[in-house]
């Protein structure tokens, strides 16, 4: 039977006023979920709900993911730290998967360290280890907020617009990563996507946001 | 500029006038006031007496430069190292009260508690404190460290939350979905991410304190303040204004020196910023220590 990560029970999202109203959705292991809909719809505010940063305005959202390091996320800035390495901030992904009382001021157990090296390798950013986040280019940054959280080893990727600024190859090697992720850990993600053919081209399933409503759509 | 912000300045204009005039009353009382100071500046002030620079008779001086004995010299260094030292204690201090104070940091419940108490280490001046410390430790350096570390929690503690609550949103967002803890959002996320901030605050604060030390060594707190107190008691002015020159030349230097530093931390938008070995070292010892240079998107993409 394949696992359910995510229930949404009749969620309806937004700020002061619903952007999106009853939401019945379910994500299973292996999900591949391409968001789609115009600005300002309310894409990033369900991303952001499902996350547990905003509040449902109404309805229920069940997560069946670990608390700490269950969740990876992707924000649409990247979340990232500048003033910290690459290294520095894929660390940091990994640190969620220690206990809560590891000490953040300790370096990170070998095995972690060896997730960290892989997921720079796979991203093609290990020659970048040691530099600052806040020189690299805007796409040097996309790869590395991805592998913080390729190293994180999330249940459940939650990423917003995280494969703009990226030429075709990069799309295809960052992809290529994540997808490995996901089936290696039996997870699944959700991405926010304006380019609806590349959302079509990496996603298996396509979820549309109009007026106020979200439709699954039938990939194509 | 519109309409109502001239009323606006003008108001302000209106107010100001008239707690003045309450405050001074007659206006009559400053006629001869300029004369008065001229006379004073005449007999008592000027020229200044610069024998503060030379070498105390007792005890007798040793050192190589005789000028290293002087009154100016060892009072303006206990001052530097009073305001050094109780600005890293202070930093210890304000540091960890600072996260507790921030809003993002910390839930409001602990946020509050930690604001009212680095707002009252703040509202007592450090003179107060510096009293305060005396009846404790009896007049001294002692006094006047716990005073000044005190005061520096305060007003660090405050510019350092206000620092972190100016924190971008996503690195916090992305921690709190993570399911990082408190502390490790702090120490992982929120410090290096304000770094710059922290340490330019640090800087500001240590030349804040070199200048405040002269004003608690006036109640007795050591270094230079206690020597100024000490002419001033037996109204001897002219040396009281060289220690004040001694002073000022000193704080110039520091605001300078603190000036490059903070210039060196100061990250603006997309300006990059120098290692700090290219400014104080030459730079074929810069480079030597800095192989790669750092430079804006270090791989440029095709993107």
């Amino acid at each position: 039977m394949v696992e359910e990560l995510v229930h949404l029970h009749n969620v309806s999202v937004g700020y002061d006023e619903p952007l999106i109203e009853g939401i019945n959705i379910e994500i299973l292991a292996g999900d591949v979920i391409a968001v789609l809909g115009p600005s300002g719809i309310g894409k990033t505010t369900l991303l952001r709900t499902i996350a547990g940063l905003v509040r449902p305005l109404a309805g229920k959202v069940e997560l069946a993911v670990p608390p700490r390091g269950g969740l990876g996320y992707i924000p649409q800035r990247l979340g990232l730290v500048g003033n910290l390495t690459v290294r520095g901030n894929v660390e940091m992904g990994t640190r969620v998967g220690l206990s809560r009382w590891y000490p953040p001021f300790l370096p990170v157990p070998s095995i972690q360290r060896g997730f960290v090296d892989q997921a720079m390798v796979d991203l093609g950013i290990d020659h970048l280890a040691e530099q600052p986040v806040r020189i690299l280019s805007g796409g040097q940054q996309r790869r590395v907020a991805t592998a913080k959280t390729v190293a994180q080893r999330p249940k459940l990727v939650l990423a917003d617009e995280f494969l703009g600024e990226l030429d075709d190859d990069n799309v295809d090697i960052v992809m290529r990563t994540v997808n490995q992720a996901i089936q290696a850990e039996n997870s699944a993600m959700i991405m926010v996507e304006h380019h609806e053919e590349l959302a079509r081209e990496v996603a298996n399933r396509i979820w549309r946001i109009t007026d106020g409503r979200l439709v699954e759509e039938l990939k194509r | 500029m519109n309409k109502r912000f001239f009323i606006f300045c003008g108001l302000l204009a209106m107010l100001t006038i008239y707690f003045f005039l309450d405050l001074v009353g007659d206006l009559g009382r400053l006629s001869g006031g300029w004369a008065n100071l001229v006379v004073f500046f005449n007999e008592s002030l000027w020229p200044p007496e610069w024998s503060v620079l030379e070498a105390q008779s007792y005890p007798v001086c040793e050192a190589r430069f005789e000028f290293t004995c002087s009154v100016a010299w060892l009072g303006m260094v206990e001052t530097i190292k009073i305001a050094f030292v109780a600005t890293i204690i202070g930093f210890i201090f304000a540091l960890p009260l600072s996260i507790l104070a921030a809003s993002n940091l910390s839930p409001i419940s602990i946020a509050l508690p930690a604001r009212i108490l680095l707002a009252g280490m703040r509202s007592l001046p450090s003179i107060i404190w510096a009293v305060l410390f005396m009846i404790v430790f009896d007049v001294g350096t002692l006094a006047g460290i716990c005073a000044m570390s005190f005061y520096t929690v305060g007003y660090l503690g405050k510019l350092q939350f206000e620092s972190l609550e100016g924190l971008k949103n996503a690195p916090l967002e992305s921690a709190k979905a993570m399911g990082m803890t408190r502390f490790e959002t702090a120490w992982l996320v929120a410090i290096p991410e304000s770094a710059n901030h922290l340490l330019s605050h640090l800087l500001f604060m240590f030349e804040y304190n070199v200048r405040h030390g002269t004003v608690i060594g006036l109640v007795g707190a050591g270094g230079i303040g206690l020597y100024i107190n000490t002419y001033l008691k037996l109204a001897q002015y002219d040396k009281v204004v060289a220690l004040l020159i001694v002073v000022f030349l000193v704080v110039v230097v520091i605001d300078f020196i603190s000036m490059i530093l903070r210039s060196a931390v100061n990250e603006e938008s997309d300006v990059e910023r120098p290692s700090w070995s290219s400014i104080f070292l030459p730079g074929a010892i810069s480079s030597a220590l800095h192989p790669t240079p750092m430079k804006r998107n270090v791989e440029h993409e095709s993107e």
